[in-house]
C-alpha cells in the first residue's frame, strides 16, 4: 500500500456513517480490524525501528489477527526512536511533546500531511463538543500555531477556531499571558447579549484565570448553551487542583454547569482525541470516535486486565498512520461499558522494602 | 495443546512425516514455516492444509545442508513470523528402505556414510546454530530432532542411514546439556517404519507384515502416529524433559 | 480472618481504637487490626516504657538480656511454636512473598540472633560489653559506662519480614525502652516478637511497645517523637527528611535511607565449570525478597574475556531466574509496580534497538527480565521485582568511576573474585561509599553484627558517661582512709 492509498482509506473510514449509539461496540470490530491490520502492515514495512520493535515482541503483520495483537509502542520510544513511515524530512509538520522528562528530550510525531489529523479532529470535535450547533463564539486561552508550531494542541485549537468559531471568536492571549481585560469584557458582552460562549484552553490556563477573577472579585453567569473545554491537566504549569475542585470553580466562576464542562484527553502521540460527556461526576468516562479504540492492560504482560480493574491505557488510533497507530501510554485507567475512566498518570510505586526505586534514585543523585 | 501464537519451523515438511508434523502443529493454532527443497507444489499443498486446519503457514525453500542457505532461511522465517519457538529437524537425504536390495557393509564406501551424516547431522547442526540467537534472547525454545528406532534395534542394518541417526541422538544429548541452562530443550523422536512415505513406498508387504508381527501394537506407524510425541516434546507438557529420545514404533523397541 | 497488630503494655484491646488493613486476594482474605492511639494514650505508654526500662531492663546485665533474646528467638525458630506457625501462615499473605522463601528467610535471619551471635554482635561495638553494666576502666585512664536511651523510637518501613527485629534487638542490648512504629506494609511481625519476649521474660514486658499510625499522621508522630531520646527511622529520603524536621533538635536522629547494591564478577568465576554456579548464586540474590532489600542487587558488573562472556552470563542468569520462578514464584505485583517494571523493560528494549551492544532477555510473560549492556554504563537502579542488568567491564576496577556519583546511596557489593582482586577492589569500593562486601549469593543475608550502612548499630544508640582520672584522684583524697 502506498501512502496515498492509506490516506484515502482513512479519510473514507473517518467519514463513514456512524449512526450507532455511543458505545465501544460502534464501528464494527471487523471493519476496524481490517484497517488496523493494513496499517500495521504498512508501518511494519515502512518504518524500520517499528519493525525491529515488533519482531522483538515476536509479532509481525503475518501473525496479528486483530488490532489487539498489534504491539503497543511505549510513548517513551517516541523520544528515542524516529518513528515515521515517510522520511522525517518530508514531514509537513512535526508535533513534539513538551519535553518535561528525560533530560528535556522531546518525543516527535511526523505528519506528512495534516489532512487525516484535521479530518479526525473536526469530526471528533463536532461529535463531542458541538453536537447541537455548527458554530459558537469562542475564546481560546492558548498560544497560536504561529507561536507554537510544534504543539499539536495549538494546531487543534486553531482548527476548532477555524471550523467551529464565529467571526466574533479569537485568542484571548497577549505577550505576558491571558488578556484578562479583553476576556472579561467579552464575557460581560456574552452575558448581556445572551449569546452562548465557549472557552477553550489547557487546564492549567484556567487556574491563573480563576485566581485573577478571585482577585478582582469577578464571576460570570454565561448564557445557556455556553460550554467550557479544558485539556491536558496541570503538568506543573500551574497549581494542581483536584478535579472536583477545578470543575466546581469553573462552574461557579462562569455559570456553566459541570455537565457542560468538557475535558478532552489527547496526546502528541495520537491524531485523535477522547472526550467526556461533561464532568458532573469525576473522574468522567472518556470515549473517542469510531476510528480509535482502547484497551486497559497490565503493562508488563500486555494482557487485558479483567473488566473493571485498573490498568494502563493502550490506544489504537487509525488516524496516526505515519507514526505508529498503537501506543502504550503512562496513564492509568479503568474500562467501563462505554469507554474508560482516566485515572491520571500511573504513579511509580515506592519499593516495598528499603531498596531504591528509579525515581527516588534520580532525585537523590541530582541532589 | 494450544500452539496459538507459537511459531514452528519444520524442515523437510513438504511430504511424509514432515508434512504430517506441520499440519498437526497448525491444527493446534501454530504458525508453521514449511521448509522444502524441491517440491514447491507439494509444499504449497501442505501450507494450504495447515491454513485449512486452523493455523497459519508459509513455504520456505532452502537446502538445509547448505551452510549459507540455512541462516537465510531462518532470517526469512523471523521476518515473516517474528520469532521461532520450535524447531523440528526432520529433513534427511533421500534413502530407500528396501531390505532385500540394501547394500551390505562391504559394499558401502565412506561416501555413503558421509552423505547420510550430512543429511541428518550437518543440516541439524546448521539449523540449531541459526535459531539459537532468537531462542536465547527469549530464554526459551524447543528443538525436536527426528531419528529412527533402528538406532536401538537395527532390525535391518541400514548402516549409513542408521549410523547418521545414531550420531544425531548423540548430538542432541550434548546440545541439551549445553542449552539446558539457557532454557532451551532438545529432544528426539525415533519412529519405527512409517508407511506411507517416500522412503517406504517400495517396502514390500512381507517386510511390513514381519515388523507388524513383532510389534506389540500389531501394525506399523503412519505419519500421523509420529506427530503426537513431536507436539508433546515441543509443548510445556514436556517442560522438564530434555536430551530424551521417544521411540514411536508400537513398542518394538522398549528402553 | 482477623489478626491484631501491635503490642501495647498497659492498654487493653477495648481501650484502643482499631483500624482495619486488608491483605490477600479473594482466596485468602486477611484483615489486620492496627491500633490507633490517642495522644494521651501514646504519652502514657511512653511514660510506662520509660519507667519500666529504668526499673527493670537497666537493672539486668547484658548477659541476662542476651539470654532473654536467645529464648525468644529459640521460640520463633521452633516450627511448632504458635507464633512461628502464625508467621509462616500469615506473612506470605501480608507481604505476597512466596511462603517457602519466607520460611527459609525467617530461619536464616533469626539464626543470626542466637546467643553466640548476639555475643559477637555486642563485642563488635563494645570491646568490653560489661561497659553496658558498670563503669569499666579505660585505656586512657578513668572509667566509662554506656547508657542506653530511656525511649528509643523506631520508625520502620517496608515489608521485608523481620527487619524490625534487627533494631528492636539493638535497642534491648543497650537496655533502651523501645517504642516501634510498624509500617502498614507489614504491621505484624514486630508485635509478635514483642509478645514472645514478654512471655519468656514477663519482668521486662513493659519495657517495649509496638504501635502504628497512618503514614503522614504527623500529629501522632510528633506526640511520640517529643518523648524520645533517640529516633531510628527507615524509609525513603523524602519521608526521612520529613521526620527529621519533626525530631526535636536535642534528640539524636539516626536515619537509614533506601540504598542501592550491586554485584561484581571477575572472569575467574566465569569458566565453563564455575559460571553456572555463579549465575545461580547471583540469581538467588535477585530473587530473595524480589529485590526489595537495600542489599538487593540492581546491576552485576561482569568482566570480559572470561571463558563465559558477560552476554552468556546474562543468559545463564536468565535461566536461573526462570528456574527460581518455579521454586520461589515472584509475588503478585500492584499495577504501579507492574508499570515500573514495564517502564524499565521497555526502556532497555528501546535502547537495544539503537545499539548492537545492548539486549534484553525474557518475554512479556516472564516474571523476570535481564538486560545486557556491553558498553560503558553507570550504575542505575533496576525496575525491581526481578529485573537485573548485566554490564560488561574490562576489569572490575573500571566499576569505580561508574558508581562514584552515587556515593551516598551505596550499600552492599557482592563480589566473586580471587583474594588479591577482592582486597584491592574493596579498598576502592570503600572509598566510593560502599559499606558492605559479601559473597555473591549472600548479599541479602548480612551476617550477625554487620555494621548497617557502615554505622555502629549499638554505639550509635548509647551515650557514654566518663569518670575522668582527676575525679578518681580527687575522690581518693576525700576517702575516709586517706592519710
Amino acid at each position: 500500500m502506498t501512502q496515498d492509498h492509506i490516506i484515502e482509506m482513512l479519510l473514507a473510514f473517518i467519514a463513514a456513517d456512524d449512526d450507532q449509539p455511543d458505545t465501544k461496540a460502534r464501528a464494527s470490530e471487523d471493519a476496524f480490524n481490517e484497517v488496523a491490520l493494513q496499517l500495521f502492515a504498512y508501518q511494519f514495512e515502512n518504518n524500520k525501528p517499528f519493525r525491529q520493535f515488533s519482531v522483538q515482541r515476536g509479532r509481525t503483520p503475518r501473525t496479528a489477527r486483530s488490532w489487539r495483537d498489534i504491539p503497543a509502542v511505549p510513548i517513551n520510544a517516541f523520544k528515542e526512536l524516529t518513528l515515521s513511515c515517510c522520511p522525517p524530512e518530508d514531514a509537513a509538520r512535526v508535533f513534539m511533546t513538551s519535553g518535561t522528562t528525560l533530560g528535556g528530550v522531546r518525543g516527535k510525531s511526523y505528519h506528512p500531511t495534516l489532512s487525516v489529523y484535521d479530518a479526525s479532529m473536526t469530526r471528533g470535535f463536532k461529535q463531542y463538543f458541538m453536537p447541537d450547533r455548527d458554530r459558537i463564539d469562542m475564546g481560546i486561552l492558548f498560544p497560536t500555531e504561529t507561536i507554537m508550531p510544534n504543539s499539536s494542541l495549538a494546531h487543534y485549537l486553531a482548527l476548532a477556531l477555524a471550523h467551529f468559531g464565529t467571526s466574533d471568536s479569537g485568542y484571548m492571549m497577549q505577550d505576558d499571558g491571558i488578556a484578562y481585560n479583553r476576556l472579561f469584557a467579552t464575557l460581560d458582552q456574552a452575558q448581556m447579549s445572551g449569546t452562548p460562549y465557549a472557552m477553550l484552553g489547557a487546564s492549567y490556563s484556567f487556574v491563573p484565570l480563576l485566581d485573577e477573577m478571585k482577585r478582582r472579585g469577578l464571576s460570570f453567569a454565561l448564557p445557556e448553551g455556553s460550554r467550557m473545554f479544558d485539556t491536558g491537566g496541570f503538568k506543573g504549569q500551574s497549581r494542581e487542583l483536584g478535579l472536583d475542585e477545578f470543575y466546581d470553580q469553573l462552574a461557579a466562576g462562569f455559570g456553566v454547569p459541570r455537565e457542560k464542562c468538557i475535558n478532552m484527553y489527547g496526546m502528541t502521540e495520537l491524531s485523535t482525541q477522547f472526550y467526556d460527556r461533561g464532568n458532573a461526576i469525576c473522574p468522567s468516562v472518556k470515549s473517542g470516535p469510531h476510528w480509535i479504540r482502547s484497551r486497559v492492560i497490565n503493562p508488563l504482560t500486555g494482557e487485558d486486565v479483567p473488566f473493571g480493574e485498573t490498568g494502563v491505557l493502550v490506544h489504537c488510533d487509525l488516524a496516526h498512520f505515519n507514526i505508529v497507530s498503537t501506543i502504550l501510554t503512562e496513564d492509568a485507567g479503568v474500562e467501563t461499558e462505554d469507554g474508560f475512566r482516566l485515572l491520571g498518570r500511573a504513579d511509580g510505586a515506592e519499593a516495598k522494602g528499603c531498596s531504591m526505586a528509579v525515581e527516588e534514585f534520580l532525585k537523590a543523585a541530582q541532589a | 495443546m494450544d500452539f496459538t501464537d507459537k511459531v514452528v519451523l519444520v524442515t523437510g515438511a513438504s511430504r511424509g512425516i514432515g508434512a504430517a508434523i506441520a499440519k498437526a502443529f497448525a491444527a493446534e493454532g501454530a504458525s508453521v514455516a514449511v521448509n522444502y527443497l524441491q517440491s514447491s507444489d507439494a509444499a504449497e499443498t501442505v501450507v494450504a492444509a495447515c491454513r485449512q486446519a486452523g493455523g497459519d503457514a508459509s513455504a520456505f525453500q532452502a537446502d538445509v545442508t547448505d551452510s549459507e542457505a540455512v541462516p537465510v532461511l531462518v532470517n526469512n522465517v523471523l521476518e515473516t513470523f517474528g520469532k521461532i519457538d520450535i524447531l523440528v529437524n526432520n529433513a534427511f537425504r533421500p534413502y530407500v528402505f528396501d531390505p532385500e536390495n540394501r547394500k551390505m557393509f562391504w559394499e558401502l564406501d565412506w561416501s555413503h556414510y558421509q552423505t547420510q551424516i550430512d543429511g541428518a547431522l550437518l543440516s541439524t547442526h546448521g539449523l540449531c546454530k541459526a535459531v539459537l540467537p532468537d531462542m536465547r534472547r527469549r530464554a526459551q525454545g524447543a528443538i525436536v530432532n527426528i531419528a529412527t528406532d533402528l538406532v536401538a534395534r537395527p532390525t535391518i542394518p541400514y548402516h549409513d542411514y542408521t549410523t547418521a541417526k545414531a550420531a544425531l541422538i548423540g548430538f542432541s544429548r550434548n546440545l541439551a546439556v549445553e542449552t539446558g541452562p539457557l532454557g532451551i530443550r532438545v529432544n528426539c523422536v525415533a519412529p519405527g517404519l512409517v508407511y506411507p512415505t517416500e522412503g517406504s513406498r517400495d517396502t514390500k508387504e512381507s517386510v511390513k507384515d514381519m515388523i507388524s508381527a513383532q510389534t506389540p501394537l500389531g501394525r506399523i506407524a503412519t505419519p500421523d502416529d509420529i506427530t503426537g510425541p513431536v507436539l508433546f516434546l515441543a509443548s510445556p507438557w514436556s517442560g522438564f524433559m530434555t536430551g530424551q529420545t521417544l521411540y514411536v514404533d508400537g513398542g518394538l523397541v522398549m528402553s | 480472618m482477623t489478626e491484631r497488630a501491635g503490642y501495647l503494655p498497659g492498654l487493653t484491646d477495648d481501650e484502643v481504637d482499631w483500624q482495619i488493613l486488608r491483605f490477600g486476594g479473594a482466596d485468602a482474605p486477611l484483615e489486620v487490626a492496627v491500633p490507633v492511639l490517642t495522644d494521651a494514650q501514646m504519652q502514657a505508654m511512653a511514660e510506662r516504657v520509660r519507667v519500666a526500662s529504668r526499673d527493670h531492663l537497666k537493672t539486668l546485665t547484658i548477659s541476662q538480656i542476651i539470654d532473654i533474646i536467645d529464648r525468644a528467638v529459640a521460640r520463633l525458630l521452633d516450627r511448632k511454636d504458635p507464633y512461628r506457625r502464625k508467621a509462616e501462615e500469615i506473612l506470605p499473605i501480608v507481604t505476597g512473598y512466596d511462603a517457602e522463601m519466607i520460611r527459609l528467610g525467617l530461619t536464616g535471619y533469626l539464626k543470626t540472633f542466637r546467643k553466640p551471635e548476639l555475643q559477637k554482635f555486642t563485642v563488635e561495638d563494645f570491646a568490653n560489653p560489661l561497659i553496658l553494666d558498670d563503669f569499666q576502666p579505660m585505656p586512657k585512664g578513668g572509667f566509662a559506662r554506656a547508657f542506653g536511651p530511656d525511649i528509643l523510637t523506631h520508625i520502620w518501613a517496608g515489608n521485608v519480614p523481620g527487619i524490625p527485629v534487627w533494631s528492636l534487638v539493638s535497642g534491648l542490648l543497650v537496655k533502651a525502652g523501645n517504642i516501634g512504629k510498624v509500617p502498614s506494609a507489614e504491621p505484624l511481625f514486630a508485635g509478635w516478637f514483642a509478645q514472645v519476649l514478654s512471655e519468656v521474660a514477663p519482668e521486662i514486658a513493659d519495657c517495649f511497645a509496638v504501635v502504628w499510625w497512618k503514614g503522614g499522621d504527623t500529629a501522632r508522630e510528633e506526640a511520640l517523637l517529643k518523648e524520645s531520646d533517640v529516633v531510628l527511622a527507615y524509609g525513603g529520603n523524602g519521608s526521612l527528611s520529613a521526620i527529621r524536621d519533626r525530631v526535636p533538635v536535642t534528640t539524636r536522629y539516626l536515619a537509614y535511607g533506601h540504598k542501592v547494591s550491586f554485584g561484581a564478577i571477575s572472569r575467574a568465576a566465569l569458566d565453563t565449570q564455575k559460571a553456572a554456579d555463579t549465575a545461580h548464586q547471583a540469581a538467588y540474590d535477585v530473587v530473595r525478597y524480589d529485590q526489595q532489600g537495600c542489599y538487593s542487587p540492581h546491576v552485576f558488573f561482569v568482566e570480559r574475556n572470561g571463558r563465559i562472556s558477560p552476554q552468556d552470563f546474562a543468559q545463564y542468569l536468565a535461566h536461573e531466574l526462570e528456574t527460581f520462578e518455579k521454586k520461589y514464584p515472584r509475588r503478585a505485583l500492584s499495577i504501579g509496580e507492574a508499570r515500573d517494571m514495564a517502564t524499565w523493560r521497555h526502556g532497555e528494549e528501546i535502547k537495544s534497538f539503537a545499539s548492537k551492544n545492548r539486549g534484553l532477555i525474557g518475554n512479556a510473560d516472564s516474571a523476570w527480565s535481564v538486560a545486557f549492556v556491553d558498553d560503558t554504563e553507570d550504575l542505575s537502579p533496576s525496575g525491581l521485582n526481578r529485573t537485573i542488568k548485566i554490564v560488561a567491564v574490562d576489569a572490575l576496577a573500571d566499576i569505580v568511576p561508574r558508581i562514584a556519583p552515587y556515593k551516598a546511596l551505596l550499600q552492599t557489593v557482592g563480589i566473586a573474585a580471587p583474594p588479591a582482586e577482592l582486597y584491592a577492589l574493596s579498598t576502592a569500593l570503600g572509598i566510593a561509599g560502599v559499606t558492605r562486601i559479601s559473597a555473591i549469593g549472600h548479599m541479602t543475608a548480612p551476617e550477625a553484627g554487620w555494621h548497617h550502612d557502615g554505622r555502629f548499630n549499638l554505639l550509635d544508640l548509647v551515650s557514654i558517661t566518663e569518670i575522668e582520672r582527676s575525679a578518681e584522684a580527687a575522690a581518693d583524697t576525700l576517702a575516709p582512709y586517706a592519710d
